[in-house]
């Protein structure tokens, strides 16, 4: 077998970035776009500071966490470990971009001038892709040449014409290309000569790109398999494109929010009304009103597609993909809403609740699955948006309802007391696995959201018992901090506390053979500079 | 070189000398007439020391070609007010209409007198980036070589954006154009703020990232945390402009803390001027008949001439000289009987000792321990007394050498660096040997292209050098030029380099004030400006742009709008770097660590069709020519190899028809023809075909050429250290000369030729000059304001490429200013906050980048910007140093050069939201 693999040698790399202006032209990337890139790292205090300088890009993992949980198949593997994306599957919904932990991938979807407004150059005329357009893209280790290369009889990583354009163009020799299955080729010896790492091994993707930062001088068969103790240092980084230090993602923005917000406000309702139902209370019209919430999320993330019109590729992947299952789930949902409402039965509604719940779990399980964000790849993750869709859909019901049975403002408290014990160990869970900024917004967002959202209503609520007089007017107000609240939780889950994992290394790298590497740097991490 | 796809694909040859560190060769990929993508040259692997490869720099000309920004069409100004705020008014015209302008006010100046009432040319020329504008500029400096006098002097950021100190002094000592690291072979390399994995091109990171891999130690000296200093073992943040003391206390650590026997005392004996006596008044001790310089002999144990042979020149001693003169200033001598004397050895000893490393530790804010162990380790390095095979010859191996970088070896301090750099290197016996300290390439000394033949032995013993006169017959007591350079520098030479290396900012000083007893300073007729940007990239560009916009006729070659030919009267847009043809000459040693074992020359060729407005430089240059009357001469001038290659020689003769216009491919396939036969002695004669399609011809060249030593071995030649009785008498003899003229303005440099250098207060100089010239209490401007190189920029003039821009950005410290992290916690300056950073001169505002690796008492900008003009660069927002440091008699050292620092202060303006 052959598995391709990319060797960068932080020894010799001077961060001059022609490889990734080679990238850019041999790949015809629009501005901003840099599958391949070197991030600046800074690490220690002064006077006792280091610099190292590390090229980044798709690591093609042996295990893909962007080809999980692709819905339409477009991300796929080749037998010898290249991750591929087929441009024309591909729906552009970016959850790739959000699964991927090394920030690897971009979604632009109209085309991009280097001059704007200016002109469009005869070059960007002539290599313009609008395949490219709306899907996903990222380092395909140069393929193409890797396959005419070989059909030529050329051996990739030793013949330029068979070698990733990156590789070819280092100026310092730190990029190295080869086959990882060969004992004998240039990257197996290598690795087998000196100390090295893999970036964010502990996330167990397996990635093809290895970091040398030490010869291995007089244990040379330790090489291979040295044993990397992860320090995550407290360090700054820099950059362009991104830079070193987590940054809050980009590729989801509120529309997807809104499907979180519609699907779990829509299916937490069909819950309620389900169950409200079986002690004699109507399934209309609160049953549409779910469907309306659950409709209205689905259309606001079709039009976050970069293709719409391939939106139905989102069946193609429900093996692995929480999306695909989602989508899956969207159309009997809908029916079952809808028969329920018209036939006014009960039994229908708990069938359209079960078919909720399901909805609502692929979507809890979808924002998990975005592991390139440590908020959302945190498991609690998962127990909160259920919880706050159930949440929300009870507050919709005591926000609508004129009057409310004990049993419906009983489970509205229960709910939002769970639903806060949740929130708080999923917090707990954050400290030390998140990035510091992400774990700050979080902070920030506390205090708002527990006082709209647990304070208030419980409040609210107390006051209803107390003075039932007024509990018309309390207990939807108390519906409608609890409804409030949980759409301020995925706003902040997805658009503001979304911050993704940033860059780390392992060790810096020996400045003279023998010297030793020094420590490692994960900026933006464990309360960075 | 053929099609290879279903698209109509070429490779097409070509080189990239956007910057000093080049020239290296490169493929463009052209699809269907497009150029798309530029690729290294691995045809080349095996001849360019860099594998063919070429930096991020030249990936951004593709991006040059397509600009759309580009000047296409030949443009004149219609606003005859000239200035930053006023609109040039520029409207296209044809080339007849530009090039007829341009044409008759040149007739009218060969009408007027080619020189103005001051002796001054009255045709003026500048040109950017280190001298490889020439490589662009195709036969352009034919035409000036048959106009005559010009005046290339007005800089653009010679001097104080070059290593000045050691263009100069490097030539005089070991014909180094600049100095470097024998890095293949190198073990210790102790880098005082040079920057050569930003700067050193291809060829430079290649070397040295082999060499970190291979075991070589490098420190780096300097006060921020550069690229360089990234890479290297250790960084130590020395105060800005210390590091002479630096070196002293190394000096002193070699001389007065180790035993004699572990420097290289053969080397000193016999390769250096140690022996030679010092008389009383300064001056080498001489053989009263033959004048040459005596040294004390242990078998005779006598004063014999330095030559005389089968002697063991002693060291150090009681010396007693019977009978000796000594040559003072202007052949005054002096007789001495039964003189006691000291050895220039001792003088040396002596003077050192003063230099501790606790002294220095108090300047430099470095811990003494730390010198001292950095000196150790050099001098256990070094290996002294160990020798490597070099082709078959025997040399010394001394695997240590120290660099010096911009600002360190430029401007007052900057010849005590460059001198402690190469006596250090003498002690061990490292001095253009195997892995020691290098010379690259000559500038000044001829002929330029061997550093070899220049190696001509005077009475002395020592090197030749083409001083400028100082005596009173042959003194260039009128200025040639207007920044002076033969007059008040002996050590910048004759040569097509000089006026470029001379005290460059004084030609635009002068413009605004005529310092006592000198010519009135004039304004050039007419201002030639090729690829360079002087309102940005030389140093108080404010007034640089207010002189220029009174300058009455200005001609620009232009790539886009720039704040220089902003100023313009005419625009003449040539061809790109993948548009035009040229041959050059390529390989052999060249600065910044261009050492190859080739040697020959590439041709940059058309990659693609240029737009229909602009022409190639040669065309241009010959249309001038031509329009002028002077075709003849400037056919004369191609031939004589004015572009490059000389058309005839011994066995081949392509000269061109001097009556007639030669078209561009006429041109270059006769240099083509006439390169060719210099490289097989007349043999092969290939043409511009054959460059077109293989883009370089090549001969293998010595590695021994790599070194000096060896010419100085076979001549018994001494290098002129550690005293500089030679620069001691020109600097007095200058004296004499400008106070005979009632001129006592340039007395702070005349002091500067010390024969032993002497610690001066280097960061002091700075900051009385501010306090002196503007009025200020320096305590209000507490930081020291640096510059550095980018290598996605440097001497690239490509600020408007978006890409170059892009991938920049990556790198920490573009597009701000940097400073320490925890500096800016106690000013409350968050990263990315808006400040302010104010010079006695001016104030610039920008972006702060806090970052850990620098001094809390330094900040930096990176880069050259502050453009107002220049399209995409004009959006950047990002401060420049330019605008900040003054241009001032007192911060100009006795070489014409100085440093690009300044005290400021930084002022928090505002959070961005």
């Amino acid at each position: 077998m052959t598995r391709w693999a990319l060797v960068a040698d932080l020894r010799a790399c001077v961060g001059c970035q022609t490889c990734t202006a080679s990238c850019k032209q041999t790949n015809a990337t629009a501005p901003d776009v840099q599958w391949r890139s070197v991030l600046d790292f800074e690490t220690g205090s002064f006077p006792d500071v280091g610099r190292v300088f590390v090229p980044v890009g798709c690591m093609h993992c042996s295990q893909p966490p962007c080809m999980e949980v692709c819905p339409s198949t477009a991300t796929g593997q080749r037998d010898d470990g290249i991750v591929t994306i087929d441009y024309d599957l591909c729906i552009g919904c970016a959850y790739c971009a959000v699964a991927c932990p090394y920030q690897a991938r971009y979604k632009i979807t109209k085309p991009s001038r280097a001059y704007g407004n200016d002109g469009m150059m005869r070059v960007e005329e002539y290599c313009e892709d609008p395949a490219r357009l709306g899907v996903a893209q990222k380092c395909t280790f140069c393929s193409d040449r890797i396959d005419s290369g070989l059909a030529t009889g050329l051996t990739p990583g030793i013949d330029p014409a068979a070698t990733p354009a990156c590789v070819n163009s280092c100026i310092s020799g730190a990029l190295h290309f080869g086959d990882r299955d060969d004992p004998e080729s240039n990257v197996s010896t290598l690795l087998r000569e000196n100390h090295h790492f893999r970036m964010h091994e502990e996330m167990t993707t397996e990635p093809g790109i290895y970091y040398l930062w030490e010869k291995a001088l007089d244990r040379p068969e330790e090489g291979n398999d040295i044993a990397i103790k992860p320090q995550k240092l407290a360090s700054r980084g820099v950059g362009g494109v991104g830079g070193a230090a987590p940054w809050l993602q980009q590729h989801w923005d509120w529309r997807v929010t809104a499907n979180f917000i519609g699907g779990g406000t829509g299916t937490g309702l069909m819950v309620a009304v389900a169950i409200s139902s079986l002690f004699g209370a109507a399934v209309m019209p609160l049953a549409m009103f779910a469907l309306v919430f659950v409709l209205a999320g689905l259309t606001m993330v079709l039009t976050e597609l970069g293709r719409p019109f391939r939106s139905m590729n989102v069946l193609f992947h429900p093996q692995t993909s929480w999306m695909s299952r989602e989508a899956l789930l969207a159309g009997p949902l809908c029916v079952a809403i809808v028969a329920a409402a018209w036939l006014d039965s009960p039994l229908l509604a708990l069938l359209a609740a079960l078919i909720g719940m399901g909805f609502l779990y692929c979507q809890a399980r979808m924002l998990h699955g975005g592991k390139g964000i440590p908020i959302w790849r945190e498991n609690m993750s998962v127990s909160l948006i259920i919880s706050t869709g159930l949440v929300e859909g009870a507050g919709v019901m005591a926000l609508t309802s004129a009057s409310l049975s004990p049993g419906v403002v009983g489970a509205l408290l229960a709910l939002i007391l769970l639903r806060a014990w949740i929130w708080h160990s999923y917090r707990r869970n954050l400290v030390g696995s998140s990035p510091d900024r992400a774990i700050a917004v979080l902070r920030r967002y506390n205090t708002p959201f527990t006082v709209i959202g647990t304070i208030l209503p419980l409040v609210l609520v107390a006051g209803g018992f107390m003075l039932p007089e007024i509990g018309h007017i309390l207990y939807p107000l108390a519906g409608l901090g609890a409804l409030l609240s949980g759409w301020l939780l995925k706003y902040v889950m997805i658009n503001r506390a979304a911050y993704n994992q940033g860059y780390a290394i392992e060790h810096s790298p020996e400045r003279s053979a023998g010297s030793g590497g020094g420590q490692g740097a994960a900026p933006g991490w464990n309360d960075a500079l | 070189m053929g099609n290879d796809s279903p698209t109509n694909t070429r490779h097409v040859s070509t080189y990239c000398y956007q910057c000093v560190a080049g020239p290296d060769l490169l493929t463009v990929k052209v699809e269907d007439d497009v150029a798309t993508q530029v690729e290294p040259n691995f045809a080349a692997e095996e001849v360019h020391p860099a594998s063919g490869k070429v930096c991020v720099k030249a990936y951004g000309l593709i991006q040059k070609t397509y600009n759309p920004h580009r000047v296409k069409t030949p443009m004149k100004r219609t606003n005859p007010d000239k200035g930053k705020d006023q609109d040039p008014g520029f409207v296209a015209i044809s080339w007849d209409e530009a090039l007829d302008t341009i044409a008759e006010r040149l007739e009218k100046i060969r009408g007027d007198g080619l020189r103005d009432e001051s002796g001054y040319p009255r045709l003026a020329a500048s040109f950017g980036g280190g001298g490889t504008p020439t490589s662009y500029m195709g036969t352009f400096p034919a035409f000036l070589g048959a106009w005559g006098p010009t005046d290339m002097g007005f800089g653009s950021g010679q001097g104080v954006k070059c290593y000045h100190s050691e263009h100069l002094y490097g030539e005089l000592w070991h014909r180094a154009f600049t100095v470097c690291p024998d890095t293949p072979l190198s073990e210790y390399i102790i880098s005082f703020g040079a920057n050569v994995e930003a700067s050193g091109g291809v060829c430079g990171v290649k070397r040295h990232a082999d060499a970190r891999i291979r075991g070589a130690r490098r420190i780096q000296v300097e006060p921020h945390l550069s690229i360089t200093g990234a890479c290297s073992e250790e960084w130590v943040p020395i105060k800005p402009k210390t590091d002479a003391a630096f070196l002293f206390a190394m000096i002193h650590v070699l001389l007065h803390e180790h035993p004699r026997e572990k420097l290289d005392l053969e080397f000193i004996k016999h390769r250096t001027t140690s022996p030679y006596l010092i008389g009383n008044f300064g001056f080498f001790m001489r053989d009263p008949e033959s004048r040459k310089p005596l040294v004390w002999d242990a078998n005779t144990n006598k004063a014999v001439a330095f030559d005389t042979p089968g002697i063991d020149p002693v060291l150090e001693a009681a010396f007693l000289v019977e009978k000796a003169v000594e040559e003072d200033a202007d052949g005054k001598v002096w007789e001495h009987f039964d003189q006691r004397c000291f050895s220039s050895f001792e003088k040396l000893v002596a003077h050192f000792k003063q230099y501790t490393p606790l002294w220095a530790s108090k300047i430099c804010g470095v811990p003494a321990e730390t010198i001292r162990r950095i000196a150790i380790d050099y001098l256990q390095h070094a290996r002294v007394g160990e020798t490597i095979e070099i082709e078959g010859r025997r040399l010394p191996l001394r695997p240590v050498a120290i660099m010096l970088g911009k600002t360190v070896n430029n401007g007052w301090g900057g010849f005590d660096c460059c001198w402690a750099r190469t006596m250090l290197a003498c002690l061990i016996g490292g001095l253009e040997v195997p892995g020691g300290t290098l010379g690259t390439t000559v500038r000044l000394n001829r002929p330029a292209n061997s550093r070899q033949a220049s190696v001509i032995s005077t009475r002395d013993g020592i090197m030749d050098y083409p001083m400028n006169p100082t005596d009173e017959e042959n003194w260039v007591s009128r200025p040639e030029v207007r920044n002076a350079n033969r007059t008040l520098v002996p050590l910048v030479a004759n040569s097509p380099w000089s006026q470029a290396l001379g005290p460059t900012h004084l030609a635009w000083m002068m413009q605004d004030q005529t310092p006592q007893n000198w010519p009135k300073p004039t304004m050039p007729d007419l201002w030639f400006v090729y690829r360079t940007n002087p309102v940005i990239s030389f140093w108080d560009t404010d007034s640089i742009a207010k002189t220029i916009s009174r300058f009455p006729f200005t001609v620009c070659f232009s790539y886009t709008h720039d704040e220089t030919n902003h100023m313009a009267d005419i625009l003449l847009p040539e061809c790109t770097d993948l548009e035009g043809l040229q041959l050059m000459r390529i390989g052999g040693t060249k600065y910044v660590e261009q050492f190859w074992k080739h040697q020959g020359f590439a041709l940059r060729q058309p990659v693609v069709k240029a737009p229909d407005g602009t022409r190639d430089m040669s065309w241009i240059a010959t249309e001038l020519a031509r329009r002028t009357g002077l075709l003849e001469a400037y056919n004369k001038a191609i031939n004589r190899g004015a572009a490059g290659v000389s058309l005839s020689g011994d066995n081949f003769d392509f000269n061109l028809d001097e009556t007639k216009a030669h078209s561009v491919e006429e041109i270059w396939d006769a240099s083509c023809r006439a390169a060719s036969a210099e490289l097989t002695n007349g043999e092969e004669t290939q043409g511009l075909d054959y460059y077109r399609e293989h883009g370089y011809r090549m001969t293998p060249m010595s590695q021994l050429d790599w070194y000096l030593y060896p010419s100085l071995e076979d001549q018994n030649i001494r290098f002129e250290l550690p005293y500089q009785e030679r620069l001691h008498r020109h600097g007095k003899e200058l004296a004499n000369r400008l106070h005979s003229r009632g001129i006592s303005w340039w007395d702070h440099q005349l002091e500067e030729y010390d024969p032993l250098p002497e610690w001066k207060d280097y960061p002091g100089i700075w900051e009385q000059a501010l306090e002196k010239n503007f009025n200020i209490d320096i305590k209000d401007y507490p930081f020291w304001l640096l510059t550095s190189r980018s290598m996605q920029y440097a001497w690239g003039g490509n600020a408007d490429i978006q890409m170059i821009r892009e991938v920049s950005r990556n790198i920490g410290g573009h597009g701000g200013v940097v400073m320490n992290s925890g500096k800016a916690a106690e000013l409350g300056i968050e990263d990315g906050d808006l400040v302010e950073i104010s010079s006695p001169l001016a104030s610039t505002s920008g972006m702060a980048i806090l970052r850990q690796g620098i001094r809390p008492d330094t900040l930096l900008m990176i880069g050259q910007f502050g453009h107002w003009a220049t399209p995409l660069a004009k959006t950047f927002n990002t401060p420049s140093i330019n605008k900040l440091v003054p241009m001032l008699l007192d911060l100009t050292d006795s070489s014409g050069s100085s440093s690009d620092l300044v005290k400021v202060s930084i002022k928090h303006i505002r959070t961005p939201s």
